[in-house]
């Protein structure tokens, strides 16, 4: 019962998409959002009327307003930096707009190019102080602060009266201070626009792109010839300009200088941009993050004072929020990886069939025998990780190595040998095709094909993306095992899209259907996943009706059919079920049936542990990797079957001396040659009765001589 | 509530008591192949103890005791209807032994004849060892009130403290129980007037005063400790029969699987210390027991392991003697010195081992 429970919560309830969802860098703008609408639904229960259009084309016009002072604080942020001047600025270019329209009666376009330059300038001179001369960012704009104030109030002193007494009546101010298009405010447009901008420029322009390196690591960004002081300096005054065009509709809307413009505006803004997103340290931001804490603090603070709430406790809870917000962008870029990595691992139910016996004894097919003890070895010592081994019609024999090349070695006696190609991954399983062209998968990299004179070629490295995957699975991780069909499609098995190579025991802990089957088509050089949902699928071999693939699935223990062609297209069938072992490679045997390696053996252990998801997760957490329960890889065989899936024939080593593990086997001219890919050997054994002139690929591709 | 909170959370989190944590080789437990390299002397599968008359080694092995000779051939000195699992030669002449566990006989020697099946109303159940204190008494431990001496695993899996220490008289045949509630008491030496006691599972050497107080002589092994007996010299001869891996430890803490474990799997393939390993593949594999390019590391955490250790005569470890993960000298359950020679019973292989003492000696000053 309780197993039935464990069963129906493991397959229908997805827990590896947690740890995928948190590793997607837009989660950190998820949950701004996120905290947006939780804020908007509260206070439209709570204020009546709180989200209707007029009240909402109010807060639009507010919140362009504070949104480009937002915009520069988390330019400003992004670089590394922080900007505590903005009300003060905000205060003098407001000033600055007025004085222009009401004292000097310039036109408004004037008007608007002056302030903006000047808030730049004022940005300017941060951005001076900061960039090239290296002040502190905090306390040199917590000192212009106080100087650009001070300036205000003498300013004020003298000109408050002036302006205060006029009226300007021109149509392009009031519409920037009070008109709008179908309803939408001016300044909203405006901000929509350099919104946009401000998102491209970030995301695709190469100075955004410097912007957010020099705030994730200065020196690194310095050591990689960005001009860093110049970046930082125009980064502030930046600031200063589109704290001065909030500052313009400001001024167009109200049209007045009091003691308290922009007093505190510093801490909405910081909060803001922190509260969307935007980390304190520098080197992580988006427009949509500031747009979003611009939001949420508007709302805030409005339904507050729709609320009553007096003004004292309005500040205190935008000062507690900033805090909050801090604390949280503190402490999640400090364990992001930490959390990341103890949720991502997340295995599941995975229920085996009684496991059937191998032993000398147990009278089952499988059972142990000694045949493997008299293979004769070949590059002892001189190899290194050959997972699979295929011959040509000259007898060369290829193995991959762990260095990444494509090792040959020459007949008759193999002791000679030569770096045939060179690609850079672990070469995995091979075929040849029609033209000799060897193909060769390689963990990490995708499918390659080396051509006879030896050129190394990249076939394929991607699929389509599935809609349904969080993790872009479209990139190859694991390309493992192929076979070439008659019209030269290479079907080739990706063991998982979860994890690298070099994971692959993750990959059995977590026992979920990682992996795929993917189509390469030469012809029109197209790559199609058509299988998913496998449990490591491995080996890949076309069977001898042309029109399926028989393809092994380690974890899940069998082998299955998949028909490409013909009546049953698109099935997949159960050839063998609830093996013993975890079957690799499967190839073709020269009497009309299939060899299968097997790469490792069940143990009883590892089955229970198997349908104890909760035990595996907490031994993934709690003890290093060197430790866990593994499945045992240790011994291994080869197994001869035939189409229907009957084992015919066992081959073992059971001193596990020569091959404790098998991940390859290849048939050819009456001896069979072993591959493993921890191994530091081939394997070479006589068969007896086998066909002498099989060689598999002449023969797949009716070459017979 | 506090602490018990605190506890829950550590619980929760793998932390503190539930952080699984073993201590490493190190120091004076440094790994080397002493133990591997030793003689062999005799191929004995039954054996379960060794003892020394002062001229030649005796063996438990099986049902009967043989005397051994230096190169190996035996002669049997008595045959009981049962299996002895424990052995103790007396100063008298006689030897002391336990039957399957569950009785405790003098043979030979003044007090020939004398045996008890249990102490303090409670009868034996898996008396694993037994030593004579200097005024002539046996001291023997009795492992688990649950498990008999051959499945000390299920006692480990079960999280068994029902080992004891108890002392038999053997002038007025009196039975006095020195401890209980050990998890797992596994060899006893007298040291003075303490008692000096394995507790396998607390992976620690106790010395036990004669009014019952109980003092930690050594503690945190990375081992399960077995029998322990007086070196000429000073000092102690500590046996260890497996060593501790951070798997087993996190089994122990996972209660449901060790069930499930318990009732589904066979013994011989459970995740548990065991006195040998590598000889079927249905064995758990661990990570770092992968064989590679033909290597199996012998760093790799043990399933068995060969380990035999010398102590100061304040308990405090010299130098150890190793047979590691790649080798066969394992499940080391008993040690003796006969003449020059330090004799050890690798019960893993079924193989009684020897090394020079000068030589070993020597190790140890190097």
């Amino acid at each position: 019962m309780r197993e039935a429970v464990l069963r129906l919560r493991y397959r229908f309830w997805p827990d590896h998409l947690l740890g995928e969802i948190l590793s997607k860098r837009w989660t950190e703008t998820a949950i701004p959002v996120i905290v947006l609408l939780l804020v908007a639904i509260a206070f439209s229960q709570a204020i009546p009327g709180f989200l209707s259009p007029n009240s909402l084309a109010d807060t639009a016009r507010q919140a362009a307003e504070i949104g480009f002072v937002v915009l520069g604080m988390a330019l400003v942020i992004v670089v590394g930096g922080i900007d505590l001047s903005v009300g003060s600025m905000f205060a003098l270019t407001d000033f600055c707009a007025l004085f222009c329209l009401d004292v000097l009666n310039l036109p408004v376009p004037a008007v608007v190019a002056i302030t903006v330059a000047f808030g730049a300038a004022l940005g300017a001179v941060n951005g001076f102080l900061i960039g090239y001369l290296r002040l502190r960012a905090f306390i040199t704009t917590l000192i212009t602060l106080i100087i650009y104030r001070s300036a205000y109030d003498l300013l004020l002193f003298d000109y408050s009266n002036t302006i205060a007494a006029a009226f300007p009546d021109d149509a392009l101010w009031d519409f920037m201070g009070g008109g709008g298009v179908f309803g939408i405010p001016s300044v909203a447009l405006l901000y929509a626009a350099v919104a946009i901008f401000g998102h491209i420029f970030m995301t695709r322009l190469r100075p955004g792109w410097h912007i957010t390196a020099i705030g994730g690591s200065r020196r690194s960004a310095y050591n990689s010839g960005i001009a860093v002081r110049g970046t930082i300096a125009r980064c502030y005054a930046a600031s200063g300009a589109l704290t001065a065009v909030g500052a313009l509709f400001f001024a167009a809307r109200l049209g007045t200088v009091g003691g308290d413009v922009g007093v505190g505006l510093e801490v909405t803004v910081l909060t803001a941009a922190v509260l969307g997103g935007i980390s304190l340290g520098g080197g992580r931001g988006s427009v949509t993050r500031a747009l979003v804490g611009t939001l949420i603090v508007l709302l805030i603070t409005n339904g507050l004072t729709t609320l009553s709430v007096k003004g004292g406790v309005n500040r205190m809870v935008l000062a507690g929020i900033l805090l909050v917000a801090a604390t949280i962008d503190i402490r999640w870029l400090k364990n992001r990886t930490r959390i990341i990595a103890k949720v991502y691992v997340s295995p599941t139910y995975h229920d085996m069939p009684a496991l059937p016996g191998a032993r000398i004894g147990e009278g089952t097919r499988f059972a142990q025998n000694d045949r493997l003890k008299d293979v004769t070895l070949i590059g002892l010592g001189r190899i290194e990780a050959p997972e699979d081994v295929i011959l040509d019609r000259h007898d060369n024999l290829y193995a991959g190595s762990r260095h990444g090349d494509i090792i040959r070695f020459f007949p008759p006696d193999y002791e000679k040998m030569e770096v045939y190609a060179h690609i850079g991954g672990q070469p995995l399983g091979m075929a040849f095709d029609r033209n000799d062209n060897l193909y060769v998968c390689i963990g990490g990299m995708g499918l390659y094909r080396i051509t006879p004179d030896r050129k190394v070629e990249k076939a394929t490295d991607e699929t389509n993306r599935s809609f349904s995957s969080v993790n872009d699975d479209s990139r190859l991780r694991l390309a493992d095992d192929l076979d070439i069909t008659d019209d030269g499609r290479i079907f080739f098995s990706e063991a998982t899209v979860r994890y690298e190579m070099h994971e692959w025991p993750v990959d059995g802990l977590e026992a979920r259907g990682n992996g795929r089957i993917i189509c390469y088509d030469p012809a029109t050089n197209t790559t199609r996943t058509v299988l998913r949902g496998l449990k490591f699928p491995n080996g890949i071999c076309v069977s001898r009706n042309g029109q399926s693939i028989l393809f092994a699935e380690t974890w899940g223990c069998c082998v299955k059919r998949y028909w490409f062609d013909g009546p049953k297209k698109g099935q997949v069938e159960m050839v063998m079920d609830n093996l013993p072992g975890f079957p690799d490679n499967i190839n073709l045997s020269s009497d009309g049936n299939y060899w299968l390696a097997m790469v490792g053996m069940r143990s009883p252990a590892l089955d229970l542990a198997w349908r104890m998801p909760g035990f595996r997760r907490r031994m993934a957490k709690r003890v290093p990797l060197d430790e866990w329960l593994f499945p045992n890889i240790n011994t291994g065989c080869v197994i001869k079957f035939s189409e229907t899936g009957e084992v015919l024939d066992t081959y073992w080593d059971l001193a596990g001396v020569n091959h404790p593990m098998i991940t390859s086997m290849r048939e050819h001219r009456g001896h069979l040659y072993l591959g493993g890919i921890m191994n530091n050997r081939i394997g070479r054994l006589k068969l007896e009765g086998a066909d002498p002139g099989f060689v598999q690929y002449d023969y797949r591709w009716g070459k017979k001589p | 509530m506090i602490a018990a909170l605190k506890r829950l959370g550590d619980h929760v989190l793998g932390r503190g008591e539930a952080a699984i944590t073993v201590p490493i080789f190190d120091g004076a437990l440094k790994p080397n192949q002493l133990l591997e390299e030793a003689e062999v002397v005799a191929q004995i599968e039954g054996a379960n103890d060794l003892a020394s008359d002062g001229k030649r080694l005796l063996v438990a092995d099986g049902m009967r005791i043989v005397a051994l000779a230096g190169n190996g051939d035996g002669t049997e000195r008595v045959r009981f209807d049962r299996t002895v699992t424990a052995l103790c030669a007396l100063p008298d002449g006689g030897v002391a032994v336990a039957l399957d566990g569950v009785e405790v006989r003098v043979e030979g020697g003044t007090s020939a004849g004398g045996h008890w099946t249990g102490a303090a109303g409670i009868p034996f159940h898996a008396v694993n060892a037994i030593a004579c204190a200097p005024d002539g008494a046996l001291v023997v431990t009795d492992g688990s009130q649950r498990y008999d001496t051959e499945r000390w695993a299920h006692d480990l899996m079960d999280r068994g403290a029902t080992g004891r220490v108890v002392r038999l008289d053997r002038g007025t045949g009196q039975g006095q129980e020195l401890a209980r509630r050990l998890e797992y008491a596994f060899g006893v030496c007298p040291a003075g007037a303490d008692i000096v006691v394995s507790e396998s599972w607390r992976h620690r050497l106790l010395a036990i005063a004669p009014d019952g107080r109980r003092r930690v002589v050594l503690d945190r092994l990375p081992v399960y400790p077995s029998r322990v007996v007086a070196a000429a010299g000073g000092g102690f001869w500590l046996t260890a029969f497996a060593a501790r891996t951070q798997l087993v430890e996190f089994v122990l803490r996972e209660t449901t699987f060790r069930r499930r474990m318990m009732k589904e799997i066979a013994p011989e393939h459970w995740i548990a210390p065991r006195l040998r390993s590598g000889e079927s593949y249905l064995e758990p594999m661990q990570g770092a027991h992968l064989r590679t390019m033909g290597v199996l590391k012998p760093w790799a955490p043990p399933r068995s392991y060969g380990l035999v250790i010398r102590l100061s005569a304040e308990g405090l470890p010299r130098y150890s003697l190793h047979s590691r993960v790649d080798g066969i000298n394992h499940g080391v359950v008993a040690a003796t010195e006969v003449g020059d020679f330090l004799y050890l019973l690798a019960k893993g292989p079924g193989r009684v081992l020897r090394l020079p003492l000068a030589a070993l000696e020597k190790e140890a000053r190097a």
